[in-house]
């Protein structure tokens, strides 16, 4: 599938046999020359998460990264990459190359300084994002054959979709690393995260075997165990009610208020701060719910939305916020 | 419910039960039917005939006050105008050629809703009720029926179980449409019949389309001839059922019998002269 | 009459139904609750009696008991306006959403869950999905009332497309425009008894009642109608006030229950039918029975809704359709049988 930059270079070939060669030395000379001015143009230093190192000239390229859309043969260095999703476009400025985008999606938050345009990862439009003329194009979910619209206008594009395990994300990181030619840095920020994940992780000590219900939505939507979200609260130890639910449900299940009340978990997360409006004093208003130990003891925590629905470097500070109500929780009922 | 509850209307003593002058009816911005003029003896049966699209139909559900007209329509004496829905559908009981048959309910059910205009808007129906649609099924031999549904019910026993429905109106005025639509034979002869004898007994005044002129002659003592809307003839059986009439207007030559043993009856005959 | 005795014997045999169904209601659940803890919480109303815990009690009385008589007052409102549509627009095949009143409703909360203001969605979304219901009724109303004589009906239902059409598609392009809100919309319509409590039986309980009094009140002058326009009114019946008080009530009855249930389909055409086989066409029986057996029938299909894959629940509206179509077989399969 990395056949649309193998046109590119089949384009420079049927120019002429003989001068193909020459053509190709003189395109990445200009482009080494553009990128190196490109970043004396001064890096700004970043929001939040991961540090920016001067451009060095990849050596590399081209090359093959995987996707959730197969291998992605990238040519050359891209410095004009556009990103369609969130987690894509904090994991590119994490690792970095964030002088090297320059479009992000309309949810794209998160870093502030992120070129935040009218684009949408929902609906995209590919005249819309062919008119950036990138050179890499990530995103997230196959919204009708966007990939193949993409390539078949000429784009590369390189599909990152939700990762079921942790490690999923940090090879996602990893090959937008090798992706972007930032390749060392990339490898920083995991280890990084996996650094930090291992220290939580030892710090919930009373807590493990807490019971916990997620909730995804006010009409009472969870996830299980089986989900990228619910792996992270395993790794704490902590006790999901919605694994009971899981049969069949694609691991979203919805469930019903009733048991959630019997459940009678010891904390509640609540996901659906943004879009839907929740809080601890909402929760504990609905009828039954103030029976609740985690509505009694006051542990109903209010996520970030967005964080909570993301898989980038944030993950470890969802893992954190987690952690901390947990521990916070199991001090009071020690106490 | 105690809503109002009527007994059969108390009528003046008057000559006429149907007075009509002037009608008139549009349709679609189109004259159907056009300045006719009648009258209805009480206790008389009047009969409209003309070619098909005359616009008998049209005519008598005009003075039954289905539909928009102008001109001066009165019952007993009394402008149907001045009457409302209910009172009015307690002097005129319409019996339509085709009349709707709802599914899946009975006889007794579909007779009872001739009751409606004694029954206010939220009134139940109460033994009076009953008792008047006993009586309907009584007089149209239908009690065995009471419970069968109706769309299990042939032809002839429908069109008596319409006319029962019109009867339990206890209606003086019995317009109908065309009633041998669809009947063979000996059930038009049965239905006419029945209809003529509810007139004696119970003192209804009859008014009817038919497009069968020998029945019509046979049953009805007035008559109303329609021609493109417009009555080209009105008055006695011998004025207007008369063969250069009937030709005149049908189109074709006639011969009338008026025989001691045969009784009545108009016979096309194509090659006489009128 | 035999007619009449027979009615009453029907309508005693749905109020067991509906009794039984209510106890169903309250002994299952994902929550396991024994049944004499239930039959202690009932005997003692209001106070959580010795034995049973305040957690059930709490679960009893405010998830379960709410959302039982809500269950049954939608199911009500939706079984008795699709009987009496199916009356006045005499179409089988007419059910409470005919006029409109799902696409208003759905655009009004749609509306709402996109420009309103997110901390207090549960109390404005059914505010906003009972206008729209109105406000789309209306709509339908004052547009195809202008037709005269036989064509009424006919103009209504036609406006009443209309109308859902151009409010549907508004309800596409909001959403389009605030792609988050999909999802949240999308299960409201599939319809959601999960949320219920006190507030939407309080919210809905006023306008059900009256709704389906004046229905069950009107139910004689819908066997006149049926008849045709014009040999109703040949019968005195003043078919344009009948048809406007039908669907006044049955809109209102509608609107509730879409505010407080979502998009609920099925219950509307196939509870009456269901009554119509078992008892004849005479709306005396059919809507009294519609009002019994819808309640019955979906606070029966709320309970599945929430044990099958317990203690996740299936929407609602899934439901209704999975378990509607083989039951209306069944009883089809029985009449076919027996005449």
């Amino acid at each position: 599938m990395g056949g649309d930059t193998g046109t590119h270079l089949d384009s420079f070939r049927a120019e002429g046999g003989q001068m193909g060669r020459p053509r190709t030395t003189l395109y990445v000379v200009a482009c080494a020359l553009v990128l190196v001015a490109c970043a004396s143009d001064g890096a700004e230093p970043t929001g939040g998460g991961g540090s920016r190192n001067p451009v060095s000239p990849s050596t590399s390229f081209p090359v093959t990264v995987e996707g959730s859309n197969g291998s992605v043969t990238i040519q050359d260095r891209p410095t004009r990459i556009v990103s369609l999703s969130p987690t894509g476009t904090e994991d590119l400025f994490a690792i970095g190359a964030g002088d090297q985008v320059i479009a992000v999606d309309d949810r794209s938050n998160f870093p502030s300084d992120a070129p935040v345009t009218d684009l949408s990862g929902f609906e995209p439009n590919i005249e819309a994002i062919a008119s950036y003329e990138p050179d890499l194009v990530v995103y997230s979910t196959e919204i009708g054959d966007l990939g193949s619209s993409l390539r078949s206008v000429g784009l590369t594009a390189l599909q990152l979709d939700a990762p079921v395990t942790l490690e999923d994300a940090y090879e996602q990181i990893e090959q937008l690393g090798i992706a972007t030619g930032h390749q060392d840095e990339a490898e920083v920020v995991v280890a990084g995260m996996r650094a930090e994940v291992d220290s939580i992780v030892e710090s919930v000590g009373p807590a493990e075997g807490l019971t916990f219900y997620y909730e995804l939505d006010d009409t009472f939507y969870s996830v299980t165990s089986d989900t990228f979200i619910g792996q992270l609260f395993s790794l704490l130890g902590l006790e999901n009610i919605a694994d009971a639910a899981g049969k069949g449900s694609g691991g979203y299940p919805q469930l019903s208020a009733e048991y959630i009340v019997e459940a009678d978990p010891d904390l509640i997360f609540l996901a659906d701060t943004k879009c839907c409006g929740q809080s601890p004093r909402t929760v504990a208003n609905r009828p039954g719910w103030n029976t609740i130990a985690a509505v009694e003891n006051g542990n109903v925590v209010p996520l970030d939305d967005d964080v909570a629905s993301r898989w980038g470097p944030r993950v470890v500070d969802l893992l954190r916020a987690v952690a901390d109500a947990a521990n916070a929780a199991a001090d009071e009922a020690a106490a | 419910m105690r809503a109002e509850r009527q007994t059969p209307v108390a009528l003046p003593e008057v000559e006429l039960a149907l007075e009509v002058r002037g009608l008139s009816v549009e349709l679609d911005q189109r004259p159907i039917v056009t300045d006719v003029a009648l009258d209805v003896p009480a206790g008389g049966w009047l009969c409209v005939i003309g070619a098909n699209g005359a616009g008998k139909t049209t005519l008598v559900h005009a003075i039954a006050g289905l539909l928009q007209h102008t001109g001066e329509v009165s019952l007993w004496g009394r402008p149907i105008r001045s009457l409302k829905r209910r009172e009015r559908a307690r002097r005129i009981a319409v019996v339509p050629q085709l009349p709707a048959i709802p599914d899946g309910i009975t006889v007794e059910q579909y007779v009872l809703l001739g009751r409606t205009p004694h029954l206010g808007f939220l009134a139940a129906d109460g033994p009076r009720d009953h008792a008047a649609v006993a009586a309907a099924l009584d007089r149209l031999d239908l009690p065995w029926a009471a419970g069968r549904r109706l769309e299990t019910l042939s032809g002839g026993e429908l069109r008596r179980v319409v006319l029962a429905r019109a009867l339990a109106q206890e209606a003086p005025l019995l317009v109908l449409d065309e009633p041998t639509t669809g009947l063979d034979l000996g059930q038009q002869l049965r239905v006419l019949e029945l209809v003529d004898q509810l007139r004696r007994t119970e003192g209804l005044t009859v008014l009817s389309t038919m497009h069968d002129l020998t029945l019509a002659g046979r049953f009805a003592h007035r008559f109303a001839l329609l021609s493109a809307g417009r009555l080209v003839a009105h008055g006695d059986r011998a004025d207007v059922l008369a063969p250069h009439v009937i030709a005149e207007h049908y189109g074709v030559a006639v011969r009338v019998i008026d025989d001691g043993d045969l009784g009545w009856a108009v016979i096309p005959a194509p090659g006489l002269d009128p | 009459m035999s007619g009449v005795v027979a009615r009453r014997r029907t309508i005693v045999l749905g109020v067991v139904v509906l009794a039984a169904a209510v106890l169903a209601g309250l002994l299952v659940g994902p929550a396991r609750i024994a049944m004499s803890d239930v039959f202690g919480w009932l005997v003692a109303f209001g106070d959580a009696p010795e034995g049973v815990s305040e957690q059930a009690s709490t679960i009893l009385a405010n998830l379960r008991l709410p959302r039982v008589l809500v269950g049954g007052l939608v199911g009500a409102s939706l079984a008795a306006s699709g009987a009496a549509y199916q009356a006045v627009f005499r179409n089988p095949l007419a059910d409470p959403y005919l006029l409109g009143s799902a696409a208003g409703a759905g655009l009004g909360a749609t509306i709402v869950v996109a420009y309103g203001p997110s901390g207090s969605v549960e109390l404005t979304v059914p505010l906003a999905a009972f206008v729209g219901a109105l406000v789309g009724v209306g709509l339908a109303y004052g547009l195809g009332r202008s037709s005269l004589g036989g064509r009424a009906a006919t103009s209504l239902v036609l406006a009443g497309v209309a109308v859902a059409s151009f409010l549907t598609a508004v309800q596409t392009f909001l959403q389009q425009q605030r792609s988050e809100t999909l999802r949240q919309v999308y299960t409201w319509i599939l319809g959601r008894l999960g949320t219920t409590g006190w507030d939407d039986v309080r919210l809905a309980l006023p306008s059900v009642l009256l709704a389906v009094a004046t229905l069950w009140a009107v139910r004689r002058l819908l066997d006149v109608i049926e008849v045709g326009d014009v040999e109703a009114e040949s019968l005195g019946l003043h078919v344009g006030r009948l048809r406007l008080v039908v669907v006044a009530a049955a809109s209102l009855a509608t609107a509730a229950a879409v505010a407080v249930g979502g998009l609920i389909g099925f219950v509307g055409i196939i509870v009456p039918h269901t009554v119509r086989l078992m008892v004849g066409g005479s709306y005396r029986s059919v809507l009294p029975l519609s009002v019994l057996f819808g309640a019955s029938f979906l606070i029966l299909v709320d309970l599945i809704a929430r044990t099958v894959v317990s203690p996740a629940e299936i929407p609602i509206g899934v439901i209704t359709a999975f378990v509607g179509a083989p039951f209306f077989v069944a009883v089809l399969r029985r009449r076919a049988r027996t005449t």
